[in-house]
Parts: C-alpha cells; sequence; structure tokens
C-alpha cells in the first residue's frame, strides 16, 4: 500500500508523462505506481483523466493540434494498459458506456480515435468497432452491450447519409438510447433532420456532451 | 444576357475587378460521374478519361457553371506512389489503411521521385484537362488540382501514425516529402501545359484543424512556395484549397502568395465572414463558401438560394469572389441543387454599372 504522498507524486509523474507525451515514462510510472501497491482506479482517474484534461485544454486553446494530442493519448495507453487490470471498479462501475465507430464506407477515424482516448481516460467504456462499420453492427454492439450512447461519425455526405438510416434502426430497438453524430459534413441541421440527439465540434466536447445525455438518462431511470 | 463566358468572368473576379456579376463554380467534380455514364468507380479510376471529359462537359451544359476543377479525388497521387486504393462503385475511392504502402519508419525511403506523365493516375487527370480545355478552354476556367505532399503521405502511411511521425521521426518524412514534392512539382506544371488556366492546391493541414503554424511551414512551406512560384511561371493562376477550419490565411499568403483561397471556413484571424472580407478581401480572393452537407445537399431550393444571397451581399463587393461550395460539391446530392447556386449568382451578383 502506498503512502497517500507516494501516491500524490505518481499521479503528479503520470499527469506530466500524459500531457508532455512521454511515453516511456508514463509507462514506468504506471509500473511503479503498481509495484507500490498505490490504488489502479485512482492514480488512473487523477493522473491520466486529470493529464488528458490539461490535454484538451491545451488542444482547445490551440496550443496543441492533432499531432501532440495523439501522442499524449499514446501515453496515456502505455501507462492505462499496465494499470487496467489492477483496476478494481469503483461503486457503481464506470462512468458509462458507448458505442463508438465511423460509418459504412468511410475510413476517415482520426478523430474517433482521439475520442476513444479521452472517454476511456475519463473513466467510460468505450465500444470501439472501429471504422467503416456495418449499420447492423451498432445496432447489435448497443444491444449487446446495454450502452447509453451510441457515437457516429462520419467525414463525407456520402457515408453521412447512412446515419439518416442507421438512428430509426438503432431507436427501433431501443428508444432511451442517446445518439451523437459528428464529422466535417455534420451540423445542427443535420442533428434534426437526421433525428440525433447532439453533436460535437470535437472530443472535449464530445465528452461534455455526452455527460449531459448520461446525466438525462440516469434522471429518466430514477423516476 | 452574360457580358462574358465563364473563363472571362472568373479572370475578372481574380484580379479583383467587378465583371458582369459573380462567377459561379460549385466544385463539381466527382459528381459528375452521374453524366457521364459510368460508375464513380469506374469514372474515378482513370481507365476511361473520354467518360471523365465527357461527364465534366455535359455538367457545364447541364448546370451552366463558369468552370471546372480537376479534382478526381484524394487519392489519386497516393495511387499512383504504390497505395492500395479501393474504387467503390457508388462512393469516393479512398486508400486501404489496413494496407498502408508505408508501415515502418523505413519505408519511407520507398518514395522516389515519379514522372506523372508516365504514372497511371495522374496521367489520367492530365489527358482529362487536355481534353476538356480543347473543347471549353477559351470559355470556360479550368482548374488543375494536386493534393499535397502532407495529405498524400498521410494516405500512405495512415494519418494517424503520420502526425505522430512528424514529432517522433521527422527526419525520416522530410527526404521522403522532397521526393514527393517533386513529383507534385512536375505534376502541377504538367496540368497546366495540359491546359489549366490554373492550378489548384490542397494544403488541408494548414489550418487549426490538424497542425500548428510551426509545423505546417517546417514541413510543407518551402515546398508550397516551389510549386505555386513554379505554377505562376507557367503563366497561369495560384489557388489554394483547404477546407479546414482556421485556416492559416497569414501563411498561405506569406508562402503560396495565391490568387485565390477555396475554402469552407474563415480564416484564424477573424471571427465571422465580414471581418475576413475585411482583412483578406483584395489580398486573397474566396472561392466559397456553401455548406456542402448541410446547404448543398440537405438545402431546400428556398435555403440555398438564401445562402447564395447573403455570402453575395458580404463578399461580391469590389470582385475577388467566386461563388462556390467550401467543398468538393457532394458526389451524392441533387445535381440540380448545383444549378440553383449558378441561378443565384445571375439572380443576385450582377455587378451594376
Amino acid at each position: 500500500m502506498a503512502t497517500k504522498e507516494k501516491e500524490q507524486e505518481l499521479i503528479k509523474r503520470l499527469q506530466d508523462a500524459v500531457i508532455n507525451y512521454k511515453i516511456a515514462d508514463a509507462k514506468k510510472v504506471a509500473e511503479e505506481a503498481i509495484a507500490v501497491g498505490a490504488d489502479a482506479y485512482t492514480v488512473t482517474m487523477e493522473g491520466l483523466a486529470g493529464g488528458m484534461e490539461v490535454v484538451s485544454e491545451k488542444f482547445d486553446s490551440h496550443e496543441y493540434f492533432v499531432p501532440e494530442t495523439l501522442l499524449c493519448a499514446k501515453a496515456l495507453y502505455a501507462a492505462l494498459d499496465v494499470l487496467k487490470p489492477h483496476i478494481k471498479l469503483q461503486a457503481g462501475g464506470s462512468r458509462g458506456q458507448v458505442v463508438l465507430g465511423v460509418m459504412q464506407g468511410d475510413v476517415h477515424d482520426l478523430g474517433k480515435n482521439i475520442i476513444k482516448a479521452i472517454f476511456e481516460a475519463s473513466g467510460w467504456t468505450v465500444h470501439d468497432l472501429g471504422r467503416d462499420v456495418p449499420l447492423q453492427r451498432f445496432v447489435e454492439e448497443q444491444l449487446k452491450t446495454d450502452s447509453d450512447i451510441v457515437m457516429l461519425s462520419a467525414m463525407m455526405t456520402t457515408s453521412m447519409v447512412g446515419i439518416k438510416k442507421l438512428i430509426p434502426m438503432i431507436k427501433e430497438k431501443n428508444p432511451k438510447v442517446k445518439i451523437m453524430i459528428g464529422g466535417a459534413p455534420i451540423t445542427e441541421k443535420t442533428v434534426e433532420e437526421y433525428g440525433a440527439d447532439t453533436t460535437a465540434d470535437n472530443a472535449p466536447n464530445a465528452l461534455k456532451e455526452a455527460m449531459k445525455m448520461l446525466e438525462t438518462l440516469r434522471k429518466g431511470r430514477a423516476a | 444576357m452574360d457580358e462574358m463566358n465563364g473563363l472571362e468572368r472568373v479572370a475578372t473576379a481574380l484580379q479583383f475587378k467587378e465583371g458582369d456579376r459573380v462567377p459561379a463554380a460549385p466544385l463539381v467534380c466527382g459528381a459528375s460521374h452521374r453524366v457521364a455514364g459510368v460508375t464513380y468507380g469506374e469514372w474515378s479510376s482513370g481507365e476511361d478519361v473520354q467518360a471523365m471529359v465527357r461527364g465534366h462537359l455535359d455538367a457545364l451544359k447541364l448546370l451552366g457553371h463558369d468552370g471546372v476543377v480537376a479534382l478526381v479525388d484524394l487519392s489519386v497521387e497516393a495511387a499512383d506512389f504504390g497505395q492500395e486504393v479501393f474504387f467503390p462503385e457508388m462512393n469516393t475511392a479512398y486508400p486501404n489503411y489496413d494496407n498502408p504502402y508505408i508501415k515502418t519508419i523505413a519505408d519511407y525511403k520507398k518514395i522516389q521521385r515519379l514522372n506523372p506523365r508516365k504514372s497511371k493516375r495522374m496521367k489520367s487527370v492530365i489527358d482529362m484537362i487536355a481534353g476538356i480545355a480543347k473543347e471549353v478552354g477559351k470559355t470556360h476556367a479550368i482548374v488543375g488540382f494536386v493534393y499535397g505532399s502532407l495529405g498524400v503521405m498521410s494516405m500512405m502511411r495512415g494519418p494517424e501514425q503520420f502526425f505522430m511521425d512528424l514529432i517522433e521521426n521527422p527526419d525520416a518524412v522530410l527526404p521522403a516529402l522532397q521526393a514527393m514534392d517533386e513529383t507534385l512539382f512536375d505534376y502541377a506544371m504538367a496540368q497546366a501545359e495540359a491546359g489549366a488556366h490554373g492550378v489548384c492546391y490542397d494544403h488541408l493541414y494548414c489550418s487549426q484543424s490538424i497542425l500548428s503554424k510551426e509545423m505546417w511551414e517546417k514541413f510543407e512551406g518551402p515546398s508550397i512556395k516551389r510549386l505555386c512560384d513554379g505554377i505562376r511561371d507557367k503563366g497561369a493562376l495560384v489557388v489554394l484549397h483547404n477546407c479546414g477550419n482556421g485556416i492559416y490565411f497569414d501563411k498561405s499568403y506569406q508562402w503560396a502568395k495565391p490568387h485565390a483561397i477555396s475554402h469552407a471556413y474563415v480564416s484564424d484571424d477573424v471571427d465571422s465572414w465580414e471581418e475576413h472580407k475585411a482583412k483578406w478581401g483584395d489580398k486573397i480572393a474566396t472561392i466559397g463558401w456553401i455548406p456542402p452537407g448541410p446547404v448543398a445537399m440537405l438545402g431546400t431550393p428556398e435555403e440555398i438560394e438564401e445562402e447564395c444571397k447573403a455570402e453575395i451581399e458580404i463578399f461580391a463587393k469590389g470582385g475577388g469572389f467566386i461563388l462556390s461550395t467550401g467543398c468538393e460539391y457532394p458526389p451524392n446530392a441533387p445535381l440540380l441543387n448545383a444549378r440553383l447556386i449558378v441561378e443565384a449568382g445571375k439572380k443576385y451578383g450582377v455587378y451594376k454599372k
């Protein structure tokens, strides 16, 4: 069992490794955290998620761009791979579950991968279906995992049109599930026209939108 | 009654002068396959240049736009460098990211200078330009298209890995980019020689959406300067395309001195289209900026007309504006919506003498 001081030191070093995209350092600190008996959940949430929160702020303020953010995510995963097997889920389990994927006929998965990293770092369970995903796969995965949110990405108008077809397919099986759509051709108008619940123009905003939707869902379940 | 033909109208606008009316040239590129009598895959593969030419010429007759942009799709250059590309029947061609040509850092050395005139798909674009120029080169503006080296390389490595390589392995990336830039230079020159009045270079990563200014300059600044100087030396116009958010107009101007930029969003140093016109309107002409998805594809006729009218009101004064979509006209959008754009240009874009 690590002391509180040691745990705080490890958290700070993990944050620094993620923010400064020091991939080897991130892995090393994670291994040290396990070796000294630090709580894996705490160091993941405060170290990795805390670090990624700073990365999101830097991305929002145009201090970081796509290459820097990808490397931060790489550092995050280097540590998360070590910590994950040691995480005992806290009461209530993960924050929420999402099914995530790029629409059929579309291979642009950069934005989707950044979203995945930020969501995982924030304690969400992400069921990543990858790119060029057949419509039916989204429906099946949502049912199988009972995920709260389905997130659909399209970077081209030719793949965007699949969303219009897919949303009724998902809602027919589970009317309560929330749907977020994103990508270059997507606007508020597309959200309205296709019957989605929301959109976001970048990963940090996607996380904020997801948190709002999750809160609505949980209030609905409690009522 | 028009007083100018499309070529004169576009040329006048790019000299920051008012012609008879605002030129209209929605970027009807892949969409032209639909009037060529072939599938999208057949059209873009480059196997049948006559069909590609026919598609553009028939689209011009049908829609009445003032100029042609010779974009086929963004995978043309990567395919000729050896990247495996899929050609779906009804969708835009795309690289097989499960089988990138550059699989390891060492593979960057595989990129060697090519002769575009002896390649497959780049040659088909050069020949397509020659075919279009022969038919309408005196009446319509013809603009070639080259995808920038950063974009092409990202298609051959996979964008995610490529962006990380820019930070982790710049010494491997830079020589490969240089070899590619030499090829793209030759390709742009060949397009100008084939009859393109201008050549458009897509510098997609020169925007807040992707790279910092410093990183973009490091990897693409000097090469874009050389290429754009070469286009000017050929007597052709320099056009850039960038549909990213927050384009670096200052860096584009510094390195490329373009006559025009085809864009979907405002420059990174302003907050509105009005500000953009005030700051950049007399230096770099705007080709844009009708949103392709929500307006050109999903908009009602009234919404399309309203959008065109609003854009003309902000940008038409003093020339330097071509009414267009902010990115390629959606290949699957109703074709007649493109005609509505042209008609709106005629209705609202007439310059009073």
